[in-house]
C-alpha cells in the first residue's frame, strides 16, 4: 500500500461496463472532498476499442468544471504542479467481461456448490456444470464436447474431501485434458484444482502439458468444511491478468497509475471494511451492495472479516436469461400495474441492447425496479451461505443484523426518489434489527476504495465528509402478528428536546420525519413476539438515529416478507408501499 | 458526454473486418480490390469426434490397454478400422465408429476426431483490403449507403432489396412474400410474424430487415439460414423513418446485410450496407457534439425508434413523468411532435 504524504490530488477513474465515472479527489483545509466528477460512456467496445477514450472525456470534462490542466500532449499530468495536473491517478475497472468457467465436480450438494461460491469471489460467468448424472449415458464424451465448444477461460475442478473419492475426479480431468487438447493452445482453459488433496500431483501431472494446471486447497477439505480462500484468490488473479490486463486502452491507463489495476467490487469491499471498523461491533456486520448494469456485488463484513460475493448479472445484462430460467413470476409479483409478459420480455431484451438508457414512462421504471429486487434476491441467495456472522446472526434463515447499509450502483443510485430506491433495498435484502441506510448518490464509493488504497486518511476523510448520503435509520422487527395489530411503541426524542410517541402496526412501512442531518433518541418497545436486535423478543431500548433523505422507517411487513397470493391484492399492497416511501 | 451513434447514412465510406472464428489462412493482400462473393480467408472448423475406451472394449485396466492399440496419434483411420485389438482364444477388437485422424490418448482411451470442416470468409462487400490480421481476417474499405441496426441473428446475406411493406408502420406478413421475393433481401416495417416466417423460408428469401420482433420469436428467428436485422429493437416498433426512407431509395440495388453480433470479443453492431464503389463517401465522425439540428433517434418509450431534430438543448435538468430530473435535449420528432427527451435515450445519428 502506497500512502504518500505529499499526495493532495487523486484522480480515480471507474470504468463501468455503461458508463466510465471519473473523479477528482482533492485536499480541502483539513479534510479530502470530491471536488469534481465526471462521467463518460465506457469505450471499451467497437467503434472506439479503447477504454481511455471515455476516461479522457471525461477528464475533459473535470477540466472544464474545475478550470485547471490535467491532461495534456497525450498523456495525464502528474504529479501535481500548481494548478496543472493530479499527485496521483488510479484505474478501478468493471468493465470487461467476467471470466467464463465451467464447474467440475462429484456432487452438486456439496463440493460444486462450493465451487460456484468460490466462483462468485469475482467476475466469473459459469458457462456449464460437469457432474455424473444418471441419466448421461457417455459423459466424457459430452463433458469433452463442452468443453471444446465453449473455450472457457478457466475449468474449477473440484470433488473428494481430502484423502477421499479419487476416481471419478480423475475421470472429469480426462474428459477435460481431452476436450481442451481439441483447442488451439491460445484458446485453452486454465484447469484450476481445488479437490481431493491426494490428486494434486496426478493431475498436475496428467493435465500439465495440456493447459495451464493451477493447484490450490480443497474447497470442501471435509464434508461439513468450505475452504473457499485460496480459490477465490486464484480466481481474482487471473481475473485481474487475463481480463483488467487485456482490456483494450489500458496500458495507457496503467501507465499513468502507481498502483495496480483493481476489480470494482475488491474496492467496495474496502470501503465496507471501513464501514466496519468505523465502530468495531461484533454483534453487527456491515453491507455494501453494488447494483451495475452487468454484475451485481455484495460485500459483507463480520468481525473484521470480509465476504464478497459477485453475481454476473445486474440492471441490463442478465435479467432477460434470468427470467426465463426462473419465471416471470418472479418480477411480475413485484410489479404495481398489470403487465403482458411480452411487454416485460420486450424491455428487458431492450435495455440489454441499450444498456446506457433510463426509463421514461412509470411502467418501465416499475419492471426496472422489479428487476433490481431479484437481482438482490439472486445474488443474496449465493453470498449469504459464504457468511460467518457470529455474533451478528439474529435468527437462522433471515439475515444477519446488519448496520449501516451502503447501496452503490446505477441500479439503484438512478431510481428517480430516494423512498424508491429504499423500498426496493428492503424488498430486496429484507434487513432485520435496526440499520443505517446510506446511498453513494454520487457513485463515489468504488473510488473510496481505491484511494484507500493510496491514501488511507483522504479516502476514510471523504467518507466522513458526506459523500454517502443517508437515507435513514431503519427498524425491521422479526415477529409474526394479525394484519393492523401495533408491533412496536417508540418514543423519538428530537435534539431540540421535542418527542413524538408513535406506533408502528403490523403489516405497514411506517415513516416518520427524521431529515438529513438530523439526530434523534429512539425509545423504543417492541411487543414482545417482536425481536429488533436488542437481546431477544420483547426486548427494546434507547437507540440513537440519524435521519436521511426518507426519515426514520419502520417496516413492519414482517420477516420474511410475504406477498399476497391475490394479484390484486398484491398489486394494492405495492402501491400502497409505494405511496408510503413517497411514490 | 460522448453519445452513443447509429450510423444512418446514404453515402459514406466505412471499414467492415472480416474475421474468421479461429485461425487459418488470410489469402488476399493490402490494396486487393475483392468482390462480395470473393473468398478473403479460410480455415477449418473441427468436427464430429468420438472417446473410444479401449480399455473398457478390450476388458483391460487402462494401464495395460496401450499394449493393444495398434494406430498412432495422428494416424488417419477410416470407419470399422481396428484400433486395437487383443489376441487369444476369446480375440476382441475395437473398431473407429467413424472416419478420422486419431488425435489423443490418455487412460485407456483414444480420442477420434472425424475430419475437418472447411470455412471459406467471404469480402461480403466490395472494396479494397486496408489491412490484414494475421491467420484471422481482413479489414475492406467500402463505399456506399450504410445502415446500423440493433440486433441480428449472427447470419450474413447479399441480395437485392425489396421494399415489402409501405410504410415504416405496417408489419411483415406471409402475404407479402410471394415468389418475386426470391433471393431478395426484404424489408419489413414495424415487426414481423410467425407464419412471414414460415413464407420467408418457403420462398428462399436472401435477408430480412425489420423494425422490431417480438420477443417469444427470437429463437426462431435465430435457427433460420437467411440473415435478420433489426433496426429498432425488441417489440412492435416502427421503423424510424430515417432508415425506411433510405432504405425505401436503394429498393431494387445489391445489399449486403449483417447479423453478427457483439461478441464474447465485443465487437460490431449488425449493418446493411449497399455498395456503391465508384462514389466517394462522406465520413463519420462520432466525436462530434449534439447540438440544436443535430439528428436524433429516441432509445425507450414513449418515443423509441422515432427520428427528429434537436431543437433546444435546455440547460440544467427536466423532470420526467418517473419523477427523475435528467439532462437532456427538446426534440422535434419526424412525426411533428416535440419532446424533451434526457440525453442517455437518445442516440445521434450519422
Amino acid at each position: 500500500m502506497v500512502n504518500d504524504p505529499g499526495i493532495e490530488s487523486i484522480l480515480v477513474a471507474d470504468c463501468g461496463k455503461v458508463i466510465t465515472k471519473v473523479l477528482l479527489l482533492e485536499r480541502v483545509e483539513d479534510s479530502y472532498r470530491f471536488v469534481a466528477q465526471s462521467e463518460a460512456l465506457t469505450t471499451m467496445h467497437f467503434p472506439w476499442n479503447d477504454v481511455g477514450v471515455g476516461v479522457i472525456q471525461a477528464i475533459e470534462d473535470i477540466e472544464l468544471i474545475t478550470g485547471r490542466i490535467l491532461y495534456q500532449n497525450g498523456r495525464l499530468l502528474t504529479p501535481r504542479d500548481g494548478q496543472e495536473g493530479v499527485d496521483a491517478f488510479v484505474v478501478i475497472l468493471s468493465a470487461p467481461e467476467p471470466l467464463h468457467i465451467v464447474l467440475a465436480g462429484l456432487v452438486p450438494e456439496m463440493s460444486l456448490e462450493s465451487a460456484r461460491r468460490a466462483a462468485a469471489g469475482t467476475y466469473t460467468k459459469i458457462d456449464a456444470v460437469f457432474y455424473r448424472e444418471g441419466s448421461l449415458q457417455f459423459p466424457q464424451q459430452t463433458w469433452a464436447r463442452t468443453i471444446r465448444d465453449v473455450a472457457p477461460d478457466v475449468v474449477l475442478l473440484v470433488g473428494g474431501i481430502d484423502g477421499g473419492a479419487m476416481n471419478p475426479v480423475l475421470e472429469l480431468a480426462d474428459a477435460i485434458a481431452l476436450g481442451a487438447s481439441m483447442l488451439e493452445e491460445s484458446q485453452r482453459p486454465v484447469l484450476l484444482y481445488a479437490g481431493n488433496a491426494l490428486l494434486r500431483e496426478r493431475i498436475a501431472k496428467m493435465l500439465g502439458k495440456i493447459v495451464q494446471v493451477e493447484v490450490v486447497d480443497n474447497v470442501r477439505p471435509t464434508s461439513d468444511k468450505e475452504h473457499l480462500g485460496p480459490a477465490q484468490e486464484t480466481l481474482e488473479r487471473l481475473y485481474i491478468e487475463r481480463r483488467l490486463k487485456s482490456t483494450p486502452g489500458v496500458d495507457t491507463l496503467s501507465s499513468w497509475s502507481r498502483l495496480p489495476l483493481q476489480p470494482a467490487a475488491s474496492s467496495l469491499g474496502r470501503v465496507v471494511e471501513y464501514l466496519w471498523h468505523r465502530e468495531r461491533n461484533p454483534q453487527r456486520g456491515s453491507l455494501g451492495i453494488d447494483v451495475g448494469a452487468a454484475s451485481t456485488s455484495v460485500a459483507a463484513v463480520f468481525d473484521s472479516r470480509l465476504f464478497l460475493s459477485v453475481q454476473s448479472q445486474g440492471i441490463a445484462f442478465g435479467p432477460a436469461s434470468w427470467v426465463e430460467a426462473n419465471g416471470m413470476e418472479s418480477i411480475t409479483r413485484w410489479l404495481p400495474e398489470e403487465f403482458e409478459e411480452q411487454e416485460i420480455k420486450s424491455l428487458l431484451l431492450n435495455r440489454q441492447l441499450r444498456p446506457w438508457t433510463v426509463p421514461q414512462e412509470l411502467r418501465e421504471l416499475w419492471v426496472e425496479q422489479a428487476v433490481v429486487r431479484e437481482m438482490l434476491r439472486d445474488a443474496l441467495r449465493t453470498a449469504l451461505p459464504t457468511w460467518s456472522a457470529g455474533e451478528a446472526e439474529l435468527h437462522p434463515g433471515m439475515m444477519p443484523y446488519l448496520d449501516p447499509i451502503l447501496i452503490c450502483g446505477g441500479g439503484i443510485v438512478h431510481m428517480p426518489r430516494p423512498g424508491q430506491a429504499l423500498l426496493t433495498v428492503l424488498d430486496g435484502l429484507q434487513p432485520v434489527g435496526i440499520s443505517t441506510v446510506f446511498l453513494d448518490f454520487s457513485r463515489a464509493a468504488s473510488a473510496l476504495g481505491a484511494v484507500a488504497s493510496i491514501k488511507p486518511l483522504a479516502a476514510a476523510s471523504a467518507m466522513e465528509a458526506g459523500t454517502l448520503i443517508p437515507l435513514g435509520t431503519i427498524i425491521s422487527p422479526v415477529g409474526r402478528a394479525k394484519e393492523g395489530d401495533v408491533i412496536l411503541k417508540m418514543r423519538i426524542v428530537y435534539e431540540d428536546g421535542s418527542s413524538l410517541d408513535v406506533e408502528a402496526h403490523y403489516g405497514e412501512l411506517e415513516i416518520w420525519p427524521l431529515l438529513p442531518g438530523q439526530q434523534a433518541t429512539l425509545e423504543i418497545k417492541p411487543h414482545r413476539r417482536f425481536d429488533i436486535g436488542l437481546g431477544g423478543a420483547g426486548k427494546g431500548g434507547k437507540v440513537h438515529a440519524i435521519g436521511g433523505r426518507v426519515g426514520l422507517v419502520v417496516d413492519a411487513r414482517g420477516r420474511p416478507l410475504e406477498l399476497p397470493e391475490d394479484p390484486d391484492e398484491c398489486r394494492a399492497r405495492l402501491n400502497r408501499w409505494i405511496w408510503d416511501v413517497g411514490g | 458526454m460522448i453519445l452513443p451513434y447509429t450510423i444512418v447514412n446514404p453515402l459514406t465510406t466505412v471499414r467492415i473486418p472480416r474475421r474468421l472464428p479461429r485461425q487459418g489462412e488470410v489469402i488476399v493482400g493490402i490494396g486487393e480490390s475483392v468482390e462480395p462473393a470473393q473468398t478473403v480467408a479460410q480455415t477449418t472448423l473441427s468436427g464430429e469426434f468420438r472417446i473410444i475406451d479401449v480399455a473398457r472394449e478390450l476388458g483391460v485396466s487402462p494401464k495395460k490397454a496401450k499394449s493393444f492399440i495398434k494406430v498412432k496419434i495422428g494416424q488417419r483411420v477410416l470407419a470399422r478400422a481396428v484400433l486395437a485389438e487383443r489376441g487369444g482364444i476369446s480375440r476382441q477388437r475395437c473398431r473407429a465408429p467413424i472416419d478420422g485422424r486419431i488425435t489423443g490418448y490418455g487412460r485407456g482411451r483414444l480420442l477420434l476426431e472425424a475430419p475437418e470442416i472447411p470455412l471459406q470468409l467471404s469480402a461480403l462487400v466490395p472494396g479494397v483490403i486496408v489491412d490484414t490480421w494475421s491467420n484471422r481476417g481482413v479489414l475492406i474499405e467500402t463505399t456506399g449507403a450504410f445502415i446500423q441496426g440493433i440486433w441480428g441473428n449472427g447470419k450474413e446475406s447479399y441480395g437485392v432489396l425489396k421494399m415489402a411493406v409501405r410504410n415504416a408502420r405496417r408489419a411483415l406478413r406471409a402475404k407479402q412474400i410471394d415468389a418475386s421475393a426470391q433471393g431478395t433481401i426484404l424489408v419489413g416495417g414495424a415487426q414481423l410474424d410467425e407464419e412471414a416466417i414460415e413464407q420467408a423460408i418457403e420462398m428462399r428469401v436472401q435477408g430480412i430487415i425489420v423494425g422490431g420482433i417480438p420477443p417469444e420469436l427470437l429463437p426462431k428467428i435465430e435457427a433460420v439460414d437467411f440473415a435478420v436485422v433489426v433496426t429498432e429493437g425488441v417489440g412492435v416498433i416502427p421503423m424510424s423513418k430515417a432508415v425506411f426512407r433510405l432504405l425505401r431509395s436503394m429498393d431494387g440495388r445489391e445489399v449486403a446485410i449483417s447479423g453478427l453480433q457483439e461478441q464474447r470479443s465485443g465487437g460490431e453492431r449488425p449493418f446493411i450496407i449497399v455498395p456503391m464503389p465508384t462514389e466517394s463517401g462522406n465520413p463519420i465522425q462520432p466525436e462530434s457534439p449534439i447540438v440544436i439540428g443535430s439528428r436524433v433517434r429516441g432509445m425507450r418509450w414513449p418515443y423509441m425508434g422515432i427520428s427528429g431534430t434537436v431543437l433546444e438543448l435546455p440547460s440544467g435538468r427536466s423532470l420526467l413523468e418517473t419523477g427523475a430530473r435528467l439532462p437532456g435535449a427538446t426534440v422535434k420528432f419526424d412525426d411533428k411532435s416535440v419532446a424533451f427527451v434526457p440525453f442517455f435515450d437518445l442516440e445521434r445519428l450519422l
